[in-house]
């Protein structure tokens, strides 16, 4: 690359750079405001996890949730986040500030990263509120066997593929009618792929046993591949999808 | 503001538009000078939106050539985006942010050099700067509008769209928006659409009246008598019928 080509390349990241800050700075600060996406996430999830306790409160004494408890988890958290995914763009929509946006002169990607950033990090700020309450429900039932420093991991690594994934399909059903429907029509079948490692690694995590490390490696192995296949390919097709 | 150096500020060449079967611009050359004010008529579905934002690249054309300010809508879109500003009728505005803020998320977003003093500058320019910290939602109609031209003239374009910007401002706010708009009048080129004969014959100094897709009428202001011209309106889209 010529030195002026390799300036120009340089001053655009530094500007890509700032656009994605202020576009993720304010999405925060309007999510601090109204706190509208946190609310509705955290108080839905919580709501999924007591009502799965009281549907498992008759399933007896032989029966441990623990066996179940990561699947309980994650489809909270994959319901959970379509009802964020869609607000996070509909904000965007109504007020037409997309149009605003889009006319700014910014690289489509760069939104969608920025997007993509604020949707994980309002996802985390849910599971950190949910998973105590998880904990309380499900694992009392004997001693927690697992290792604790494995939840963390695959709760960012499921976050982040959700949160890409999510962030594609908002966007492509933001100009839909039906977005609701849209979006979980498209989500639910995409993301069965990360579900199943999500909840394999987290299984893992709770129940422990024997080769458990190598268990969750190889979950985590599918989780990454699938984060960045997804992610790459969110990438590649925001441009189109973002003006179509 | 910005000077006009873009000798030609739009050079529109056999453009169409199709979404499916239906052309919603079909065929449409013009051309405009810098400096400019074109008002452009036309009922509902005329095509007048469409041709809006292929010009301000948020849309593509299906079929011919378009260019602002020498640049390209779709080769040169990053570019051209950087010498346009849209004034429309919804006021693209975050109502949970303050004036400023919003102002200053856009200055981000254009890559504006010091944008403190370029925000507070169009806020004082804009008589908000006494409501600068308040949330654009406890904003007039008013208000919100000249916010929108602040917001729009942030990065100094060279053309401005003007989307049905009176749409919904009551008397006063038409006074103080028309004020406004006296004083960047000489430093801009301008598109405006337009549902009011008069205000868009007033401005204008090339007027455009789309119908179907179609330009079937477009006359420079010395050449335009008010009132066979409205009489052309109503005869060839007078009854609302795109």
């Amino acid at each position: 690359m010529s030195a002026p080509n390799q300036a120009t390349a340089i001053s655009q990241r530094s500007l890509s750079w700032r656009q994605f800050k202020a576009i993720l700075r304010k999405d925060i600060v309007m999510e601090l405001r109204t706190k509208e996406m946190i609310t509705t996430m955290s108080i839905y999830s919580l709501l999924t996890m007591v009502i799965y306790q009281v549907a498992l409160s008759q399933a007896g004494t032989g029966f441990d949730p623990r066996n179940i408890a990561a699947g309980l988890l994650w489809l909270a958290f994959v319901f959970t986040s379509m009802l964020g995914l869609n607000r996070s763009l509909v904000h965007e929509k109504d007020q037409g500030c997309l149009e605003a946006l889009l006319l700014s002169p910014i690289d489509r990607p760069v939104i969608f990263f920025a997007k993509m950033v604020g949707n994980l990090i309002f996802l985390l700020i849910v599971q950190v509120l949910t998973i105590p309450v998880f904990g309380f429900l499900f694992l009392q039932q004997g001693s927690y066997a697992g290792e604790l420093w494995m939840i963390p991991l695959v709760l960012l690594g499921g976050s982040l593929g959700i949160a890409g994934v999510g962030t594609l399909l908002a966007t492509m059903s933001v100009n839909t009618k039906g977005k609701d429907f849209v979006l979980a029509v498209l989500f639910v079948p995409l993301m069965y792929p990360l579900l199943m490692a999500c909840v394999s690694a987290t299984t893992v995590a709770v129940l422990g046993g024997v080769d458990s490390e190598q268990q969750f490696w190889s979950a985590m192995g599918m989780i990454a591949i699938y984060d960045v296949v997804m992610i790459a390919a969110a990438y590649a097709l925001y441009e189109f999808v973002i003006g179509a | 503001m910005a000077d006009n150096t873009c000798g030609s500020a739009v050079d529109v060449r056999g453009l169409t538009r199709t979404f499916g079967t239906r052309k919603a611009l079909d065929d449409v050359s013009f051309q405009l000078e810098a400096g400019s004010f074109l008002s452009i008529f036309g009922p509902n579905g005329a095509g007048k939106t469409t041709l809006v934002k292929v010009l301000t690249t948020l849309m593509t054309p299906s079929k011919g050539k378009a260019s602002v300010c020498g640049l390209d809508v779709v080769e040169d879109a990053v570019k051209l985006r950087e010498r346009i500003g849209l004034i429309s009728h919804n006021p693209l505005l975050y109502p949970d942010l303050s004036a400023e803020e919003n102002l200053m998320f856009f200055a981000e977003m254009y890559c504006i050099s010091k944008p403190t003093e370029r925000v507070r500058e169009l806020l004082t320019a804009v008589e908000l700067d006494h409501r600068r910290m308040d949330l654009v939602r406890t904003f007039s109609r008013g208000m919100l509008q000249r916010l929108s031209i602040a917001r729009s003239l942030l990065h100094r374009p060279d053309v401005l769209f003007l989307d049905e910007p009176y749409s919904g401002l009551d008397p006063h706010a038409v006074e103080i928006f028309d004020s406004l708009m006296k004083q960047i009048r000489q430093d801009h080129t301008f598109i405006m659409i337009s549902h009011d004969l008069a205000k868009g014959l007033e401005l204008c100094s090339h007027a455009l009246i789309l119908s179907r897709g179609k330009i079937v009428l477009s006359l420079p202001k010395e050449q335009i008598d008010e009132n066979e011209f409205a009489a052309t309106f109503r005869a060839t889209v007078g009854t609302g019928v795109a």
